[in-house]
């Protein structure tokens, strides 16, 4: 029961961080719903991929499946809203990016330069390297997994904003 | 360098009208550097530039820099070249434009509107405003408020993200209506968010003090040209990716100052 309260919740909080962040894009007002509903369901792949008992999947792979879902999802929902797939990455992938590894690995930096001995410096560039590594390795399956379906569903892709559907000239 | 306001002359020219090479090549190069500037990546910058030169029989080559874009058509099988360097435009992304530009495009190429109505629309496109400025703020810092809870940050975090985000954004608004430089816009825009988040653990409010510093400049993370740099680098657009790239990490390097700043001032300990 907490696990289904918390994945609505997370569903919840992902869609209304899309849509705030897609604003900043300026996006076509068609867009905003898109990219709740696409954000909603990558986050919570995620979640559920994390945090269901017996699955526990690492940060990095879930983010990838999740970005994948997300991308996937971008492209086929592309011509519905008759906007390029781009828009509703984004916004969409926001919710999952690692923004506290980037605090604490970026805190673990400066530490690092202000560490007196070689204990604290190590343990400061543990943190930096560790918390550092895995933002990075987020933000590539980010990267790889919205962008990949772009490139796999060309022809969906780029014919997303055409008004009637033809054939191929 | 072309000045590109060959179009502003469209009502003479007629529906059914094949445009002249120039007339072509300086549309297509206000065209590029509009769409690119827009948030567009380079497969789609090409693909459309080239559907709209088919339609008329001219083909279109394409070198896409980090601040220009070199754009040649020809027609005739290359025995007539028409050389364009168009300027990419200092503005800010807006997938609005981005997409009834990818419209219009199609509409040229299923010929539902001519070189002359294309003009037009395109003036029509590039015209159009933006959303509110009020209510994107409201939305953003209602986004980064949603944030720090996604990240575990209790509702005394929402709040003091909530506001943070709304003095920093409000601060970055004003900024770019008085086109300050973007980077420094960031640093000042990072320092005043997290100053203000810094009041959560400062005055013992809540109980996740570092997630309301983490999260208050989320809101200036450049996702749209990480993205777009990976994208540029999946279709092997490897000088534009490394353009795009450099520009959001050094954007990222100001957002990371303008915390430092913030976080030294109000003597936050990051651990």
């Amino acid at each position: 029961m907490e696990l289904i309260a918390d994945f609505l919740q997370d569903a919840s909080f992902s869609a209304i961080a899309a849509i705030g962040f897609s604003a900043i894009s300026n996006p076509p007002r068609q867009a905003y719903l898109y990219c709740a509903i696409i954000a909603a369901a990558g986050h919570s792949c995620r979640f559920l991929l994390m945090d269901i008992p017996g699955l526990g999947m690492h940060i990095v792979p879930a983010t990838l499946l999740a970005s994948l879902l997300i991308g996937v999802l971008a492209v086929l929902l592309s011509p519905r809203g008759r906007v390029p797939a781009e828009t509703f990455l984004f916004p969409s992938l926001l919710p999952m990016i690692p923004g506290i590894y980037a605090y604490k690995a970026f805190g673990g930096l400066v530490m690092c330069l202000y560490s007196r001995g070689e204990d604290a410096f190590n343990h400061y560039f543990y943190l930096f390297s560790y918390n550092g590594l895995t933002c990075f390795f987020i933000l590539l399956a980010m990267a790889v997994g919205a962008t990949a379906p772009i490139f796999f569903m060309k022809k969906i892709s780029f014919q997303a904003t055409r008004r009637e559907p033809s054939p191929e000239r | 360098m072309t000045s590109a306001t060959i179009c502003n002359d469209a009502p003479s020219i007629t529906p059914g009208h094949t445009p002249a090479l120039e007339e072509m090549g300086a549309f297509l190069a206000e065209y590029s550097s509009w769409i690119f500037s827009s948030g567009s990546t380079c497969i789609r910058l090409e693909k459309n530039v080239r559907r709209i030169a088919a339609v008329f029989g001219m083909s279109v080559e394409l070198s896409i820099f980090p601040r220009h874009i070199h754009l040649t058509v020809s027609s005739d099988g290359g025995r007539h070249v028409f050389t364009s360097i168009a300027a990419i435009l200092d503005r800010p992304v807006s997938f609005a434009i981005n997409a009834s530009l990818s419209r219009l495009s199609w509409d040229v190429a299923d010929h539902k509107v001519g070189f002359s109505q294309a003009c037009a629309e395109f003036r029509r496109i590039i015209a159009t405003s933006g959303t509110d400025k009020w209510v994107v703020l409201l939305l953003v810092s209602l986004a980064n408020a949603s944030f720090c809870r996604l990240f575990g940050g209790d509702s005394v975090a929402m709040a003091v993200v909530f506001l943070s985000t709304m003095a920093g954004y409000l601060v970055k608004q004003m900024l770019s209506e008085h086109h300050v430089d973007f980077r420094l816009t960031v640093v000042i825009c990072s320092f005043i968010s997290s100053v203000l988040a810094a009041a959560d653990g400062l005055f013992g409010l809540g109980s996740t003090p570092a997630l309301s510093i983490g999260t208050s400049v989320l809101y200036l993370v450049p996702g749209i040209p990480y993205l777009n740099s990976f994208c540029d680098m999946l279709d092997r657009h490897y000088i534009c990716a490394f353009g795009r790239l450099m520009n959001a990490l050094v954007i990222t390097a100001c957002l990371s100052v303008g915390l430092c700043f913030g976080m030294l001032m109000m003597d936050v300990g990051m651990f």
